[in-house]
């Protein structure tokens, strides 16, 4: 779609691809290319290089590293880093609560927490999910009881991904249990280190630990650690959610993944020829080709009506969270099955040793990532709950 | 990066969807369908006062000199409008054919007559037992020297029925070419038919039919271009369509009651028409898709043009399905009468999927010219 861009455009876009190709080491990127698992320190590693160069928070304001770049600019900066596999900067600092501090928060709790936050020197949970407190997040049941100048926080948060690494964690929790339920609630920081903080794993489907519940039990954490105003949390999640969906639909990192099961289907042998010849299959890759076509081009659609000065609320936006979310669940599914009855088994190496033969490309991945990536309908905003935003704009019912 | 329409071709949409509203109502439609002819040559005329025929032909054959953006547009509101005259068959399909493959004088001779709205043109590409196939006909042409003769047989040649001339495909000597013949040349037999969706079209038998070449250039390329620029219309028109359809649909929806409450109140129809929201805003990026496709400047560009069309064309088609046979199951038994609307459109659109190719054997086109992504995987030399 190189075309659509004009000149300087086009030429952010070859400096980003350069970038990204020549400063994030090369093992990195074959991690994501291949579907590896990345430790902290990959992540860790290639968001400070990011954030030398100033593209690890482009999207925050301009002092506090951000940069003064269009919708467009950012669309590239995005979709070139999914197409050279880099690993992506953590959306819970970068996209989440650094925004949020950054809009909503004090002079002194920006200067404390936004530099660290961007060069990941403090790595950020996300403390929203509870077990009663799924779509409907506003009934959550967490509470934050003021005494003198600490909150002594009760309470439990779910699906915290990657909060065994975490530092700290941005929580959504009651400080007014007798209000109507979404004006009751608070934006509040807490240090993962202070007593009463137990974090638990949860064993996924994928046989990884992604995953983790947090239990508060008499947390003490200082007032001053509550973004804005005390139960304005609401708002300020909204504001977060909101950030959320831009590039929710990865677009870059599907079109690398469809090109990797279209290369193992061409050397897949079959009764009849190789698989990326077989009529069925082809048609199945070749559908999924044309539709990723039509959500790049609904995002730039989206992206040139946003250049052209419209901010208004776009139910279009929860068009490319369906669709985009289903095509990564369609395409992990294309490398499952290309793959066979080899990838039916969980193995750490596609080399077998002892004298028997390497499992094929991907039989490490294809699988675990199938089940993984069920996530994508569910987070988010789940795609029911995007059918539901797209209905209520459609027949206001 | 600029997707939007610039500020004449907003003009055009919004004059013609104004025009449309107020002369091309359900009821004025209505008549028109009803009548001996089935089109209208007074709004044919008036088609042609507003300069709507001749836009993407030069000025020098009575044209407008604008592109095929502006083409895009009037098709959008002729399918919003669901228009029965023949303009993807003259303006885009015809006009075209003689544009690219024809001489100096055939051009002169032809062109400004489409443009002033005094002629109307058909391509005549399918035969019976060919299915889509058109690049190897049966018709054979025989002679030399600008003069040949046609023998053969057509189908499906869409706005045949009132066509002034035709531009058909022969072989001769194994060579694919395209050839202008008269409606009224000796030999040549027409039988009108009409179409589900109340357009015109006609079977053609032909036997030793008097006809021109044109060949001023290679008639594959012609072809192929001309069917991407039917495809793209085609496209266009099929969001005007669609985004009709899902409105009236939408409106039921909102307004019919059973058990005390609008239909629309019930989860089960919102997901699904949330559904065909997603697949409307799909058709209308595959339609750009295509449009930027058929008017791409950049050198080299014609060689992906027509793998681009034919993917948007997979995606349009499948919303056209999707949107059109839920909009009758919304409506319930009203949308299953010729009295209302809605079935108007779904007629319209199964047809339109189906003029010139079927999903299925563009997803296998697509396919064998090797899909829209390069193989890559980084473990793998």
């Amino acid at each position: 779609m190189d075309t659509l861009l004009n000149a300087e455009e086009r030429e952010f876009a070859q400096q980003m691809r350069q970038f990204y190709r020549t400063e994030i080491p090369e093992e990195l990127r074959l991690k994501v290319a291949t579907g590896q698992e990345l430790s902290k320190e990959d992540m860790v590693t290639s968001q400070r290089i990011l954030n030398e160069h100033g593209y690890a928070v482009p999207n925050w304001p301009v002092e506090w590293g951000g940069q003064d770049w269009t919708p467009v600019q950012r669309h590239i900066w995005l979709e070139e880093m999914q197409l050279a596999c880099v690993p992506q900067p953590l959306p819970f600092n970068v996209s989440m609560v650094g925004p949020v501090i950054a809009t909503f928060g004090s002079q002194e709790i920006k200067e404390r927490f936004l530099p660290a936050t961007a060069n990941i020197d403090i790595w950020w949970s996300q403390g929203f999910s509870e077990p009663n407190a799924g779509s409907d997040l506003a009934s959550l049941k967490t509470t934050a009881v003021r005494q003198g100048d600490k909150y002594i926080v009760n309470g439990q948060k779910t699906w915290t991904t990657l909060g065994q690494y975490g530092d700290w964690i941005f929580n959504l929790v009651r400080t007014d249990p007798d209000v109507k339920k979404q004006a009751g609630i608070s934006f509040l920081l807490i240090d993962m280190k202070t007593p009463g903080v137990t974090v638990r794993p949860i064993q996924l489907i994928d046989g990884g630990h992604e995953v983790n519940e947090i239990f508060f039990d008499n947390v003490e954490v200082p007032v001053e650690n509550l973004v804005g105003e005390e139960n304005k949390g609401w708002t300020y999640a909204k504001f977060l959610l909101g950030n959320e969906r831009t590039g929710i639909a990865r677009i870059g990192g599907s079109k690398v993944n469809l090109a990797r099961a279209k290369a193992y289907a061409a050397v897949t042998k079959t009764a009849r020829g190789t698989l990326l010849d077989d009529p069925l299959f082809s048609a199945r890759l070749t559908k999924i080709e044309a539709e990723l076509t039509a959500l790049e081009m609904t995002q730039l659609r989206i992206l040139s009506t946003q250049a052209a000065g419209s901010d208004k609320p776009d139910p279009r936006s929860s068009v490319l969270k369906l669709k985009g979310s289903q095509l990564q669940e369609d395409i992990s599914e294309l490398l499952v099955d290309v793959l066979g009855p080899q990838g039916l088994d969980f193995v750490s190496d596609r080399v077998q040793g002892q004298g028997l033969s390497d499992l094929p490309n991907g039989a490490v991945d294809a699988l675990p990532g199938y089940f993984n990536t069920r996530k994508v309908t569910i987070y988010g905003g789940s795609s029911e709950v995007q059918r539901g935003i797209i209905s209520k704009a459609l027949l206001g019912l | 990066m600029d997707l939007e329409l610039n500020d004449i071709q907003q003009e055009l949409a919004s004059t013609l969807n104004k025009y449309l509203r107020s002369e091309y109502d359900i009821a004025k439609r209505e008549e028109i369908l009803r009548s001996d002819e089935g089109i209208s040559r007074e709004k044919w005329q008036a088609f042609a006062e507003m300069g709507l025929l001749g836009l993407a032909i030069p000025e020098s054959y009575g044209g407008a000199d604008m592109t095929f953006n502006e083409v895009a547009v009037v098709a959008e509101a002729f399918g919003r409008s669901l228009v029965l005259e023949p303009f993807l068959a003259t303006a885009v399909l015809g006009a075209n054919a003689v544009l690219l493959g024809g001489s100096e004088e055939q051009k002169q001779a032809i062109l400004p007559g489409v443009a002033e709205g005094q002629t109307f043109l058909a391509l005549a590409t399918l035969e019976p037992g060919l299915r889509y196939a058109v690049d190897a006909p049966q018709t054979q042409a025989s002679g030399a020297d600008g003069s040949f003769t046609l023998t053969g047989e057509k189908n499906n040649v869409l706005g045949g029925d009132v066509a002034d001339h035709f531009v058909v495909t022969a072989t001769q000597n194994g060579e694919l070419g395209l050839y202008l013949v008269a409606a009224d040349a000796e030999g040549l037999t027409r039988v009108a038919q009409r179409q589900a969706d109340g357009l015109g079209s006609a079977n053609l038998k032909l036997e030793g039919v008097a006809a021109q070449r044109l060949d001023a250039a290679d008639a594959n390329a012609v072809l192929s271009e001309v069917l991407d620029l039917g495809n793209a219309a085609i496209m266009a028109e099929a969001v005007g369509a669609l985004e009709a359809s899902l409105t009236m649909t939408a409106e039921y929806l909102k307004t019919r009651e059973q058990f005390g409450a609008p239909i629309g109140a019930n989860q089960a129809l919102q997901h699904r028409a949330a559904d065909l929201y997603a697949e409307l805003e799909y058709a209308r990026s595959m339609a750009l898709y295509s449009r930027l496709a058929v008017t791409s400047e950049v050198p080299g560009a014609e060689k992906d043009r027509h793998r681009d069309v034919i993917a948007a064309k997979i995606i349009v088609d499948r919303a056209a399905r999707n949107i059109s046979q839920e909009s009758i199951q919304m409506h319930g038994g009203i949308g299953m009468t010729m009295e209302y609307p809605i079935g108007h459109y779904a007629k319209r659109l199964t047809v339109m999927t189906r003029t010139f190719d079927d999903s299925d054997s563009l997803t296998a086109e697509l396919a064998e010219l090797g899909g829209l992504i390069e193989p890559h995987a980084a473990d793998l030399s």
